[in-house]
This record gives C-alpha cells, sequence and structure tokens, in this order.
C-alpha cells in the first residue's frame, strides 16, 4: 500500500543538515556513507537522523535549514494566495516533515519557533499547509481518467493524497474516462 | 478484473434480465418457478453476468439464431439514469447493485451505450468529490444526509472512502503526536 506518515518522515531523516557540535566525535564510517569528523566549534553536515541523536544528547545544536524562518514562510504563504492554482516550488521536497522533526527537536536553535502572533514559525507553517491542502483538495475534484497535474507539492502531500487519487482515476478509466 | 478478486466474483454474480429465443432443453431448472425441464421460447429470466454473457455468446446449431437475447438490468434503468442526471448524490446506489459500477462496466462492454457511460463518470465524480470532503470532514456522517449518502455508497464507493479516511487518520496521528510525546 502507500506509504505511512511516519515512513515518509522516517525517509527524510536522510536529508543533509547543518549542525554546531558540543563534542568531537570520529567520523563513522557507516553503509551509506561516512561520517565527517565532528570538532567543536566547527560546523559539520551530517544526516538529519544523526543530528536529531545528537540534539536530544545534547551534544550539539542545529542550524536550521534558510527555507525554515518566518521571512521565507511568510513569503511562500502569499505566494499561495496570490497562485489559488499552483504550488510554490520553492519548499524542498521534505518541507512539512522536516519542519516537524526540527520544531519538535531543536525549537531552541530555530529563533522564529517561539515568538507568539502571527510571524510565529509554527502558526506560519499551519497556515501554509492548510492552504495548500486547501488547493490539493479542490484538484481532487478535477480528477479525470487521464492525469492530474499538480506540480510542487512535497512528499508528504503527495502519499496523502496517492491512494484516493489513484483510486479514482483507476476507476474513471475502467468507464471510460481516458 | 482480476480472475480470484471477490469484488470480481461478487460481481459476476449479477444479474441481467435475459428472454430466450428459442426453446431450450436441459436447462429447466434455470428458472424456479418452472418443473419442465425445457425452457420455452419467450421465457425472461434474471440469471447471473458470467452465465448470460456465454449463453449469450452461443449459437443454436444450425440455426443463425442466438440461444438468449440480453437487456438492461433495472439497476441501470432510464429510470435511474434520469435520477442520476438529476443528482448524483442522492441515488443509493447499493441499493441498486452492490457492484454498481462494475455492473455498470460489464454492460458497457456487452453494448455500445455512450449515454450510460456518460451518466456514469459523471456520477463517480460528482460522488467520489463529496466522497473525499466526508473523509477529511466526518462531522456527524453517521447521522443525518451524509449518513444516508454513506450507506447509499457502493463496494467501490466504500473502499475510497476508507482509504481517504485512512489517510487522513493518520496525517493527523502524525501532525499531533509531536506536541503529546513531550
Amino acid at each position: 500500500g502507500p506509504l505511512r506518515p511516519t515512513e515518509v518522515s522516517f525517509l527524510a531523516e536522510s536529508t543533509p543538515i547543518t549542525i554546531i557540535p558540543r563534542q568531537r566525535l570520529d567520523t563513522l564510517p557507516l553503509i551509506s556513507l561516512t561520517t565527517p569528523r565532528l570538532t567543536p566549534p566547527q560546523r559539520a553536515t551530517v544526516p538529519l537522523w544523526l543530528a536529531l541523536i545528537l540534539k536530544k544528547q545534547k551534544r550539539c545544536n542545529i542550524v536550521p535549514p534558510s527555507w525554515l524562518s518566518s521571512h521565507t514562510i511568510s513569503g511562500i504563504l502569499q505566494w499561495e494566495h496570490d497562485n489559488p492554482s499552483s504550488f510554490s516550488g520553492a519548499l524542498p521536497w521534505h518541507w512539512l516533515e522536516l519542519s516537524e522533526l526540527l520544531l519538535e527537536a531543536a525549537s531552541d536553535d530555530i529563533p522564529d519557533a517561539n515568538v507568539g502572533g502571527e510571524m510565529d514559525l509554527r502558526v506560519l507553517l499551519r497556515a501554509l499547509r492548510e492552504v495548500r491542502q486547501s488547493k490539493a483538495r479542490d484538484g481532487l475534484k478535477q480528477l479525470e481518467g487521464t492525469y492530474l497535474l499538480m506540480n510542487g507539492l512535497g512528499m508528504m502531500e503527495i502519499t496523502e493524497l496517492r491512494g484516493f487519487a489513484g483510486m479514482v482515476v483507476d476507476g474513471l478509466r475502467k468507464l471510460g474516462a481516458t | 478484473m482480476s480472475y480470484y478478486s471477490p469484488d470480481a466474483l461478487l460481481t459476476d454474480a449479477q444479474r441481467l434480465p435475459c428472454t430466450f429465443e428459442n426453446a431450450v432443453q436441459g436447462l429447466g431448472f434455470l428458472d424456479p418457478s418452472s418443473t419442465s425441464s425445457t425452457i420455452p421460447a419467450g421465457t425472461t429470466l434474471q440469471l447471473p453476468l458470467w452465465l448470460a454473457e456465454m449463453l449469450a455468446v452461443s449459437q443454436r446449431m444450425g440455426t443463425p439464431n442466438n440461444v438468449l437475447s440480453l437487456d438492461n438490468p433495472p439497476a441501470l434503468s432510464s429510470r435511474v439514469l434520469n435520477a442520476l442526471k438529476a443528482d448524483p448524490k442522492t441515488v443509493e446506489l447499493r441499493q441498486l447493485a452492490t457492484h454498481f459500477y462494475a455492473l455498470g462496466e460489464r454492460v458497457l462492454g456487452l453494448w455500445d451505450e455512450p449515454e450510460l457511460e456518460e451518466v456514469l463518470i459523471q456520477t463517480y465524480k460528482a460522488r467520489t468529490a463529496e466522497i473525499a470532503d466526508l473523509a477529511h470532514n466526518p462531522q456527524g456522517a453517521i447521522g443525518g444526509e451524509a449518513g444516508v449518502f454513506l450507506r447509499g455508497l457502493d463496494e467501490d464507493e466504500r473502499q475510497l472512502f476508507r482509504v481517504a479516511h485512512e489517510s487522513a487518520k493518520m496525517m493527523k496521528q502524525f501532525m499531533t503526536e509531536r506536541s503529546t510525546k513531550n
């Protein structure tokens, strides 16, 4: 069947992210990659899963990606409102999962995370999620038996739609709507 | 449809009205109200799709006549089609046939019926849009109009609803488990 949200989130954890180590760590020769040597206070790039482990153990701070800021997200939110039939391509593939994971694990490293008010990052992300979700649902109502074009959706958003959209398109195909 | 799919088998079991063009010996048992072993010419019976299709395709040896002729099932009558054209969401498809669309597909495979095809497509589109809405906002979906609609879904639609609802549920879970975990 389709991937579950937790599985999509797991896949997102291979995304590289910048950290500021607080402790030394030698390089680790793993199967999919060899991690860099961590020498505080030099920044390093590691996969997100490792960053999350180290952060939890208080052995690093995480540098939020540049798109994870109130300035960028509010700009994208405005674009989404101004363009009712497209999705912004400015968001990374795993934007939804990454914002959830990073806000949960490292909100103290993200300056806009605890601002409160309408420029609060969490508030903006929620609004962004809702406007895109509403557009996606409208898109679903236009399903034909051939294809539905919705560029710019993130992996989680696509996964959310995949099961239903696939079945409807198949149903239409069987009825001869191609 | 796949050979072993339960939905395909159940679809096959749905019935079509059949009229025997000629008398046929030995098939009398098909008519529960008859005591004879011969079916007289002109008899109309409701036979399951798989049997009806087989008999309709076969010809009596030495004659150009087909053994029987098929007619539209009541579930796809013009009365139903008109109701669907008026408001597809108010018709309880499940009451007409559990595998309504599948039945429609089979009938479309037997005859050319552009009107039936168009009505089915528009019906499917309108109803699946409603199913998507209900799956994401199931407020009071048990009672009221929404409840009637959901109970009237045919089998394909019911599976669609299940899929949409499951994915909405899992997303909601994912988005909230962060705040409750700590």
